[in-house]
């Protein structure tokens, strides 16, 4: 138990057991204890590196903020934060003594540094939350050699607190109530503006001062609340970097207090491996010269009787190595076709390249082209057709997965050839896991149980699976108390979920995957499909191989669960038929957009717009929000559904062979607006992982 | 930053990622990473025992006990290959053989694939060269002589990430050279290869028309590769 907790641990930071190295030589673009770009408790003008991914924990006396940031594109980034003001009841007995609150920062670079000039950003700290935390600010940072780095800036909201010079653009109204959650644009920059400033001084290749003038007051700590002292509006401090990705302060707070931080910065775009790990492929086997051996290139093989179940043991066995399990197999004397289902591989196109390479191992000279059909939920995702000969020739040229791409043609996956050699129980039908499951609620909330999977294909495209989740250690709410959500309980009940039903049943169901016609694919599943909600759920989904473009419609009949986690329907009732209009589109550069339009499980209608930055190794990290016609006072505390979600793959640490991820959805609140149903086995980020868009950017892993 | 404190940090990191996949789990599917397969016959398994593959320090422990006497009893060409940076030493035997293209590969997974000797690919090395465009032998038999040469790495972006260098082979004299407690006279060839960003060197000691030992970069991450032809 222990031992699992210490692991929980890891998990959770990711590590801390890091060995160093030197710091690079230039200065680390640093955090502020808000996980944001910055000094100490102020931001700075400058950006991280594109793509990096921070989790930020600080803590100053009551005070706890923990920090998701991410570098969206080369200028703009984001950052989620739970915080916690502990002795909330300090001057007002009787009352909770604790607040948590969630905010959502954004900030855009509008200059890079250059030789004479400061690089400057603009950002909105807690910009669509309660206020606790709402500032703006304009921050401007230059570098004087490679130790110290000068930072100057003006700040509104919190920020123009102390020492203002005055409102340049007017006065900042209250924020109401009813606007908790909402993107608060009229306090925007105005009010009262104050400067502020700091150095940062590079001492040793790990060490670093750091001072600043804070322009914050801290009015709601020490004059409302009386839970902080501020006495001096001057911070200072120091931090240590420990190799490239953890880093440490320890400063001097407002004259009274001390504050600790510790901040793991992680890079999406590359391996912490050094690179694609796993074992190196077998060699592809060359065919005799067809002048040598014309015997060889003889198609009469294909009339004998065995030929189709012995060709597909053998590359069975080839693939098995891989986690490549062939799902069937048909062929001519001329062309084969495989059909693959990729267990292991987190890269579509090493999978297609190492069953390319079996494929010359096992096929007769005479078979000329491949034809590899990666199958996913028992359905051709795209088929990928190989020449053979460009195989042998390519295999030791310079650039050889350029080169190859030019002779490969990715097309819709077609039928099921009618002489395939198919499903005779050669692969297994029934699957199962046992496995600790880790579920994330916000930055240091979460808990960890354990979950007990299985599955049964029926035949491909048909399978019955289902789960059981059971609670070991966490910190998510459990108390048992039911919303007080004016709209129907559909997610808000969330506390009672987890209290009554533990374990539980989370999913049993049914479904079914097909092909109803070129670039069309279908989804019906049945049964218990979320833990809330159980019903029938179908999909169609329009994408074209080489389309940037897909769309698809969603129709669902659910009924709400009990909380007990078993499969009564007596507590809520609650049914509703919910369905959505999709368009997604891929801009590019790993840069995917989405919008879902329809009807949600409260009965409200609106839209979910979201965007996500995927990276070829699997890292995803995204942003959505929902907007319907649920008005913000019944959606509750956020106004709005929102939120974030990453996706890390596993393999990306470790190297080894694994599709097995670890992600998250955070969101501020959960309300009953802009909710939508769960349901596993969703189109389109299945299939588009064998389509090119997907396929190009890896290709170059078709050789690995 | 070094390669050797860049292969250090990532050894950490995958350590403390290695404590949140291995969680104890158990089913029907496994995920862990696949044996190299059926490539590598005996005599490997036999001396690639001692493989030292440390993640920390950079110095390369040699394999100890095994002598010539040994690896002469296979009856199969050996070549030693040292990958410092993995702080890996390991006797590999031949693959796959196509022309004169020699695929070498260790039992725990890793290909080194050379033409004539001139390395051109590496397998289950992380960042590995996938593919080059690289010298003949006979380009490399060339006082004086220039070539271009391209490595096709696979950068950890998971991209293909393309260098190109122009290259200039020098011959000094002749001298002796010991293999593996073997004595061979050879001609030593340094080949000189510069671009915009910098220069890296390959050596090479041909015996007669063969390359003896070599001294070849395979990637950015990974490093230069250290080749003996230990038993032909």
């Amino acid at each position: 138990m222990l031992n699992m907790l210490c692991r929980l641990l890891a998990l959770l930071a990711f590590s801390t057991v890091l060995c160093g190295g030197p710091a690079v030589a230039e200065m680390t673009k640093s955090l502020n204890i808000n996980g944001t770009t910055g000094l100490i408790d102020m931001p700075s003008g400058e950006a991280q590196d594109d793509a990096a991914f921070t989790f930020s924990t600080a803590l100053v006396g009551p005070l706890t903020r923990a920090t998701i940031s991410f570098q969206f594109s080369e200028r703009l980034s984001g950052s989620f934060r739970f915080s916690t003001f502990r002795d909330w009841d300090t001057l007002f007995p009787g009352e909770s003594s604790k607040l948590n609150d969630r905010s959502f920062d954004i900030r855009y670079l509008l200059l890079k540094e250059s030789a004479y000039l400061p690089s400057v950003t603009v950002g909105l700290i807690d910009f669509t939350g309660q206020g606790l935390l709402s500032s703006e600010y304009v921050a401007a940072t230059k570098s004087f050699g490679d130790r110290v780095k000068v930072t100057a800036g003006l700040g509104w909201g919190r920020l123009g607190t102390d020492g203002s010079i005055g409102q340049p653009f007017g006065d900042r109204p209250a924020l109401a109530t009813s606007d908790f959650g909402k993107p608060s644009i009229d306090q925007w920059f105005r009010g009262d503006a104050a400067p502020f400033a700091g150095v940062e001084v590079k001492l040793t290749d790990r060490w670093t001062f750091k001072g600043e003038y804070s322009s914050d007051a801290y009015l709601l700590e020490d004059d409302e609340r009386g839970i902080i002292e501020r006495d001096s509006p001057f911070n200072f401090g120091f931090e240590y970097q420990k190799g490239q990705n953890t880093r440490y302060g320890i400063y001097s707070l407002y004259g009274t207090e001390v504050g600790f931080v510790f901040h793991l910065i992680l890079d999406p775009k590359n391996r912490a491996t050094g690179g694609v790990m796993g074992a190196a492929p077998v060699a592809v086997k060359a065919r005799p010269p067809r002048s040598a051996d014309p015997e060889a290139y003889d198609g009469d093989w294909v009339t004998q009787a065995d030929a189709g179940p012995l060709l597909r043991r053998n590359l069975a066995k080839r693939l098995a190595v891989d986690g490549i399990i062939v799902e069937n197999l048909a062929f001519t004397a001329s062309t084969v076709q495989i059909r693959i289902r990729n267990t292991r591989i987190d890269a579509g196109a090493q999978a297609v390249g190492r069953t390319a390479r079996a494929l010359s191992h096992v096929m007769p000279a005479s078979v000329e082209v491949f034809e590899i059909v990666p199958v996913v939920n028992g359905i051709g995702a795209s088929k990928v057709s190989i020449r053979r000969s460009d195989l042998e020739q390519l295999e030791y040229a310079a650039d050889n997965s350029t080169l190859l791409r030019d002779h490969v043609t990715i097309t819709d996956a077609g039928p099921v050839p009618a002489n395939a050699v198919g499903d005779d129980g050669l692969y297994p039908k029934f699957r199962w896991s046992l496995r600790p499951a880790f579920r994330m609620s916000e930055p240091l909330k979460g808990d960890l149980g354990l979950r007990l999977s299985a599955s049964y294909d029926i035949r491909p495209g048909l399978v019955v699976a289902g789960s059981i989740y059971g609670r070991v250690v966490g910190n998510v709410d459990r108390s048992g108390d039911p919303s007080s959500s004016v709209l129907p309980h559909v997610r808000s009940d969330s506390a009672r979920y987890a209290k009554f039903g533990d374990p539980a049943l989370e999913q049993l169901t049914l479904a079914w995957f097909a092909r109803p016609a070129p670039d069309f694919y279908s989804r019906v599943t049945v049964g218990y499909l979320e833990r809330m909600h159980a019903g029938i759920s179908g999909e169609v989904l329009w994408k074209p191989v080489d389309s940037r473009l897909a769309m698809g419609v969603e129709l669902n009949y659910t009924k709400q669960r009990d909380t007990d986690g078993q499969l009564g329907f007596g507590e809520y009732d609650y049914d509703i038929v919910t369905g959505h209009v999709s368009a997604y589109y891929d801009f590019g550069n790993g840069y995917l957009g989405q919008l879902d339009v329809g009807k949600y499980l409260a009965g409200d209608i609106g839209a979910t717009m979201s965007i996500d930055r995927v990276f070829v190794n699997g890292w995803r990290v995204g942003a959505f929000a929902t907007v319907t016609d649920a008005s913000a006072e019944d959606f509750g505390e956020g106004g709005f559904d929102k939120g974030i979600r990453f996706t890390v793959p596993l393999n990306w640490a470790l190297g080894n062979q694994s599709t097995r991820n670890f992600g998250a959805t955070l969101r501020p609140s959960t309300g009953d607006g802009g909710a939508r149903l769960e349901v596993d086995g969703r189109l389109y980020d299945s299939i588009r992982d064998y389509h090119s868009d997907a396929l190009d950017p890896e290709w170059g892993r078709v050789w690995r | 930053m070094g390669q050797g404190v860049a292969v250090k940090f990532r050894a950490g990191l995958a350590v403390a990622a290695i404590s949140v996949a291995l969680l104890p789990g158990c089913g029907s599917e496994k995920s862990e990473g696949s044996p190299l397969g059926q490539a590598v016959g005996a005599v490997a398994k036999s001396t690639i025992g001692m493989v030292t593959a440390r993640s920390k320090g950079t110095v390369v422990a040699a394999p100890a006990p095994v002598t010539r006497a040994d690896l002469e009893k296979f009856g199969l060409p050996i070549l030693r290959a040292r990958v410092a940076a993995r702080g890996a030493d390991a006797f590999v035997t031949m693959a796959d053989t196509k022309g004169n293209v020699v695929t070498w590969a260790t039992t725990d997974g890793s290909t080194f694939t050379l033409r004539d000797g001139v390395l051109i690919q590496t397998r289950g090395l992380g960042p590995d060269l996938m593919s080059a465009q690289a010298p003949s032998l006979a380009d490399l038999q060339a006082d004086g002589g220039t070539h271009r040469r391209i490595y096709y790495f696979l950068g950890e972006d998971d991209q293909p990430t393309r260098r190109t260098y122009d290259c200039t082979v020098f011959i000094t004299g002749g001298e002796t050279i010991e293999v593996f407690s073997r004595a061979h006279r050879v001609k030593r060839v340094t080949e000189t290869c510069v671009r915009p960003q910098g220069a890296i060197t390959n050596e090479f000691w041909i015996e007669g028309a063969a390359i003896r030992k070599s001294r070849q970069l395979a990637s950015g991450g990974v490093g230069f590769i250290e080749f003996e032809r230990v038993i032909d």
